[in-house]
């Protein structure tokens, strides 16, 4: 919200500067973002009048002028527009002027004539033909002969205000509005507010009331008021220099009278007004009512609607003149040959009008600040204001009577605190004598009466209910410096509490950490993603139903991601593409499958960690190192079995499972899928859930006693067919060794032709230890006969 | 006559001591061997010492016990100075060894180099573990969340001006992904019984993309419901919480703002740890940085949730976890943190 300085100090007397009240504003929780000082680049400019044009000597384009800039100087000045005369009256920058285009004044000499200084367009002095006529000519702007020659121009054109930009919270939509924001001024400089002129005359010399123009009827629960004034002998002109500036400063394209009139109430009172061509009324009746479904409606931004009955609509016999509260209509608005107008002052719904500017997609200042709620006291002010102008502008003939439908009360609330919880609330003391002033110098004219303070709220303050909001309202004035230097202990009144850590998240912090040690990077990417997720990775859609964002930013990141995979593999390929090498990253994040589509209720979360590597010195074997480390932080008892997921090679990947359950997998990358991410072939992925790896129960350890005996080791190699796993060999070898197994490691593979065809020799060390007594060579060659004989038997093993 | 002859071989011996001593040039060999020889030729089988003992039977009884201890302390004397001279041998001998293995240690390391945590978890990490010492909890809750949690009971009506603050993803008209951690605490406040303390860090959603902006970022939300909770617990808790995060040095201010679910409602501006309120580039020139929203429980936020607003009162904070990342890592554009390029990653060891 933007108001100005000069504006304000219509209606307080402020005796600080700009920036102090800026300061204060802000320090209340009226943020202001900018303060914006319109002659910034203007000084240095003042108006002048060319006496005397000469042509240059040495250039034909270019004529010398003799300019009075006032006070008895005259100055000589080149230029090159051909739009200037001599007695016109024209801005003239002068050494040490700053424009706004970043044009510099110096003196200078232009083909050896000296030039001390320029004239200025309209555009080099930040205004437009809207705001000041021939400020958009091609050439220097030419103002009026009765301007004060010497004056500066800031002055000349009214453009010397201060423009605050105040960032309005939602619940203060009692400030939308100069007149709200001077209420916090005037509290917070302990002030008065001055008396606005709500005067205005009617047409003595006419018998004719409004009701001979209009009649209104209100067939809608969402319009809680609805006022109408009539105007005669309407005139449309171009308003006042000092309504245009005013207009000017908020950003308000100044039009003509009428309209910037009903600007002018908007900003200034907070309230929207619209103006009707009475004759284009059908029926000279106005019908506030909810639209029927298709009725349509051509706005002023040309655009056409197609209502329904969400919509509030202001009709005539006929048709909808306005949609309510948003937007005007072509068909009935004021234009040059408006005779008589009808003005609308109304309060509607807030949640009425949001939804239609949302449904319609239309935001008007109107919509703006009927959908934050106005009060519907302001309707009055704001009609009484606007006819006032009207008369001040002497642009029309104001009607007797105003018309006005209220179907909602308006009346001040009584709210009764307890000045005790107002001090507990904020943990401070504070006096009860500045409670009481603070609440009324904010017009909440209050009482302390005993351990209470009696409040009574006025009606625009529809944010303050109850004693919290109170204890905001005083701290906010009484200071939040308060507790700069505080003198309190930490936790002070309030119980011990026992601080935990979150299991999951305390997992995954161990997982990260251990991948970070051994090599890899953590990733956090966006979890929204396209939807040719499942696509990509080969994934069933069935499977990995995606949720789907309604609004997405772009299609790139419209979905909801169903593996981490994904999010991996595009890290992957951005981290090749700007040449970085041997990757190793992995993230912890969720993934998301909806449970039906269309989604309705919410959908599946799993926690996951993904692992994905792209190093030639790295193998499926790594990974599954690098996997089973993880894993053995935890309590899980798993299977390592060959994997099904479908963006692994079938040959070269294994789940994890624990019970039925497949808690992850990994294994080196899907040709296809590599294909899909435009990936280097050897890229290997993992992931698991660490949800549930969180949730398993304690794990529980049972140290084995160690026997103190020696251990008694040998080495026995096999040949077997290609087909026998080294699971399946170290299992028959565990169950052979009985009781006297300690251990057995795999320490060699050999292929060669003299192998035989698909054979492969495995070497085994056997570790023996015996709890009681010391193994003799008879026990253990007996137990390495048995271990031989079943390899033999089960799988063909042959001693190499 | 011995007399002679011992003093005599005394002083060959600490001659020959000296000489080599002198002599630098010789090598260690070359040392250890004239030492072996001259050994050999004091106390070897036919050496002079031994020669000396030897004659001995050859004295008077009475002079014997004389020359005797007169050989001796030349024996002893000889000996001590060759063993001091082996000594001093074997310490140039190992100086020479230990020069010879010198090695350039600006070689690079060896093994496996570590990678490096995402400044993200790693400001997580730090938040949690301090919250956890002040007696907090750490929870989590559902990304894509309901209407319910996220806005109404937050206090947030469906229509309300409020509803503005936050441009939303919606997945239909009552699903969304949550566009704060807020959304966190009604679904806390139905399942816990005052007194608690909790946080919750996580991934939060907005339909909002720029250089300070990502439409997927995170947050970390407070939640403190207990009889007797102020402005001034808030006030000490998050000084507290940003001292242990900033430094020791680190001060906050409270101004006054808005949201639907905290009354009072503040905004929390933290000194800026880059230039300890100087003013720098990092808080253009202001010495403060935004950086919590926070304020008391609004009691109609407790009640929803089944919380006796008469009873207990609370405060709750929410802070923005890129941000604070970029803050503590003089990061400048947010979109970097969501690249996972190596090169911007490393620089977290």
């Amino acid at each position: 919200m933007k108001v100005t300085y000069n504006w304000l100090k219509e209606f307080v007397d402020i005796d600080v500067t700009p920036e102090v009240l800026a300061q204060k504003l802000t320090s209340a929780g009226m943020e202001v973002e900018e303060v914006i000082y319109q002659n910034k680049n203007l000084h240095h400019v003042v108006v002048g009048r060319i006496i005397k044009i000469e042509k240059h000597p040495e250039a034909d384009r270019l004529v010398v002028c003799r300019v009075d800039i006032g006070g008895g100087n005259v100055t000589q000045i080149i230029t090159a527009a051909t739009n200037v005369f001599e007695g016109a009256v024209i801005p003239v920058s002068l050494e040490g002027a700053d424009l706004v285009n970043g044009v510099k004044i110096k003196k200078a000499k232009m083909r050896g004539v000296e030039s001390c200084g320029m004239f200025c367009s309209g555009e080099e002095l930040g205004i437009d033909e809207d705001y000041f006529e021939g400020a958009g000519v091609n050439g220097i702007l030419i103002l009026p002969n009765d301007f004060k020659i010497g004056m500066p121009i800031d002055e000349a054109l009214m453009l010397n205000d201060v423009i605050f930009d105040i960032n309005i919270t939602p619940n203060r939509a009692d400030c939308m509005s100069v007149v709200g924001i001077a209420r916090e001024v005037c509290a917070l400089l302990g002030k008065d507010m001055k008396k606005i002129n709500l005067n205005y005359d009617i047409d003595v010399y006419s018998k004719d009331t409004v009701r001979n123009f209009v009649n209104v009827e209100v067939n809608t629960p969402n319009c809680h008021r609805y006022m109408a004034g009539a105007i005669t002998d309407v005139k449309i002109e171009r308003s006042p220099l000092w309504m245009r500036a005013r207009l000017f400063a908020v950003g308000i394209k100044p039009i003509n009278t009428l309209v910037d009139i009903t600007n002018y109430v908007l900003i200034e009172e907070g309230q929207p007004l619209h103006a009707f061509d009475q004759q284009l009324i059908g029926g000279e009746q106005i019908i506030v009512r909810q639209a029927r479904d298709g009725e349509k409606i051509e706005a002023l931004n040309h655009n056409e609607y197609t209502l329904n009955e969400e919509n509030m609509v202001i009709a005539d016999n006929e048709k909808p003149m306005v949609i309510a509260g948003v937007i005007g209509g072509m068909g009935s608005c004021i234009t040059n040959e408006t005779k008589t107008c009808v003005l609308e002052s109304a309060v509607f719904d807030l949640k009425s009008i949001r939804v239609t500017s949302r449904k319609l997609g239309v935001r008007t200042d109107s919509s703006a600040r009927y959908e934050k709620g106005v009060n519907v006291a302001n309707a009055e002010v704001g009609l009484a204001r606007a006819l006032h102008l009207v008369s001040k502008l002497k642009c029309g003939k104001i009607a007797r009577g105003v018309i006005d439908i209220s179907n909602k009360k308006n009346e001040a609330r009584e709210i009764v605190c307890s000045i005790k919880l107002i001090n507990d609330i904020l943990g401070i003391e504070v006096p009860t004598s500045e409670m009481v002033r603070v609440l009324n110098s904010l017009g909440i004219v209050t009482k302390a009466v005993g351990s209470k303070l009696e409040c009574k709220v006025p009606p625009y303050r529809e944010d303050i209910e109850n004693d919290y909001d109170l204890a905001e309202e005083i701290i906010r004035l009484y200071g939040y410096d308060k507790y700069d230097n505080l003198n309190y202990s930490l936790f002070k009144n309030a119980s011990v509490t026992e601080g935990c850590h979150n299991a999951k998240l305390a997992l995954e912090r161990k997982f990260r950490n251990a991948l970070v040690e051994s090599g890899f990077y953590e990733n956090i990417s966006y979890t929204l993603v396209c939807g040719d997720i499942n696509n990509k990775l080969l994934l069933s859609d069935e499977e990995n139903k995606l949720v789907r964002i309604a609004n997405p930013i772009s299609e790139d990141i419209s979905c909801m991601r169903t593996s981490l995979a994904h999010s991996l593999f595009q890290n992957l390929y951005y981290n090749l593409s700007v040449g970085n090498k041997k990757i190793r990253i992995f993230e912890c994040g969720r993934v998301y499958k909806a449970k039906g589509l269309p989604v309705e209720e919410l959908p599946i979360e799993r926690d996951m960690l993904g692992i994905c590597v792209n190093d030639d010195e790295f193998d499926f074997f790594d990974l599954k190192g690098v996997i089973e480390n993880l894993l053995n932080m935890t309590s899980l008892e798993y299977k390592i079995v060959r994997s099904s997921k479908p963006f692994l090679h079938p040959g070269v990947s294994a789940d994890i499972v624990c019970g039925d359950k497949v808690v992850g997998s990994f294994g080196k990358v899907h040709p296809t899928v590599i294909k899909n991410y435009d990936l280097p072939s050897n890229v290997f992925y993992g992931e698991f859930d660490t949800k549930y790896l969180s949730e398993l129960p304690v794990e529980v350890r049972a140290f084995k006693a160690i026997s103190k005996y020696p251990i008694v080791e040998r080495d026995l190699a096999v040949i077997v067919d290609e087909a026998v796993t080294v699971e399946d060999l170290l299992a028959s070898i565990k169950s052979s060794c009985g009781k006297l197994y300690y251990n057995v490691k795999l320490f060699d593979i050999y292929r060669s032709a003299s192998l035989g065809e698909n054979k492969k020799s495995m070497a085994f060390n056997i570790k023996l230890s015996d709890i009681e007594k010391t193994l003799t060579d008879e026990e253990v060659a007996g137990v390495m006969k048995k271990v031989l004989k079943a390899l033999t038997f089960k799988f063909g093993a042959v001693i190499r | 006559m011995i007399k002679e002859e011992l003093e005599k071989l005394k002083k060959e011996v600490l001659e020959f001591v000296e000489e080599i001593r002198k002599n630098s040039q010789d090598s260690i060999g070359e040392i250890k061997k004239k030492i072996n020889d001259i050994k050999v030729k004091v106390f070897g089988k036919s050496g002079s010492i031994t020669t000396m003992s030897k004659g001995m039977k050859d004295i008077s009884p009475e002079e014997r016990p004389k020359v005797g201890a007169l050989i001796n302390e030349v024996k002893n004397a000889i000996s001590d100075k060759l063993t001091s001279l082996e000594k001093e041998c074997e310490e140039r001998e190992l100086n020479e060894k230990l020069e010879n293995e010198r090695i350039d240690i600006s070689e690079p390391s060896k093994g496996v180099v570590k990678g490096a945590l995402h400044p993200i978890s790693d400001v997580i990490d730090r938040l949690t573990d301090i919250c956890v010492s002040l007696g907090f909890s750490v929870v989590e809750g559902p990304e894509i969340e309901s209407d319910y949690y996220n806005f109404e009971a937050m206090n947030i009506p469906k229509n309300h001006p409020s509803r503005d603050m936050q441009d939303t993803f919606f997945i239909n008209d009552n699903i969304l992904l949550r566009s704060q951690t807020s959304a966190v605490q009604a679904r806390e406040m139905e399942v816990r019984k005052p007194p608690f303390k909790i946080i919750c860090p996580g991934k939060t959603y907005r339909n909002d993309s720029d250089s300070t902006h990502s439409p997927v970022f995170h947050q970390m939300e407070g939640l403190v419901v207990d009889e007797n909770i102020s402005m001034a617990d808030l006030k000490v808790m998050l000084t507290t919480l940003m001292k242990r995060l900033f430094g020791e040095d680190t001060t906050i201010r409270f101004r006054p703002s808005f949201f639907p679910f905290t009354e009072p409602s503040i905004e929390v501006d933290v000194s800026c740890p880059t230039c300890h309120g100087a003013g720098c580039s990092q808080c253009k020139g202001t010495g403060m940085l935004e950086l919590l929203g926070a304020g008391i429980v609004n009691p109609k936020v407790l009640e929803m949730s089944g919380i006796d607003s008469k009873k207990y009162r609370g405060f709750a904070f929410g802070f923005g976890l890129d941000r604070t990342a970029m803050i503590l890592n003089s990061i400048g554009n947010i979109r970097n943190l969501y690249k996972n390029d190596i090169r911007f990653l490393e620089q977290m060891k």
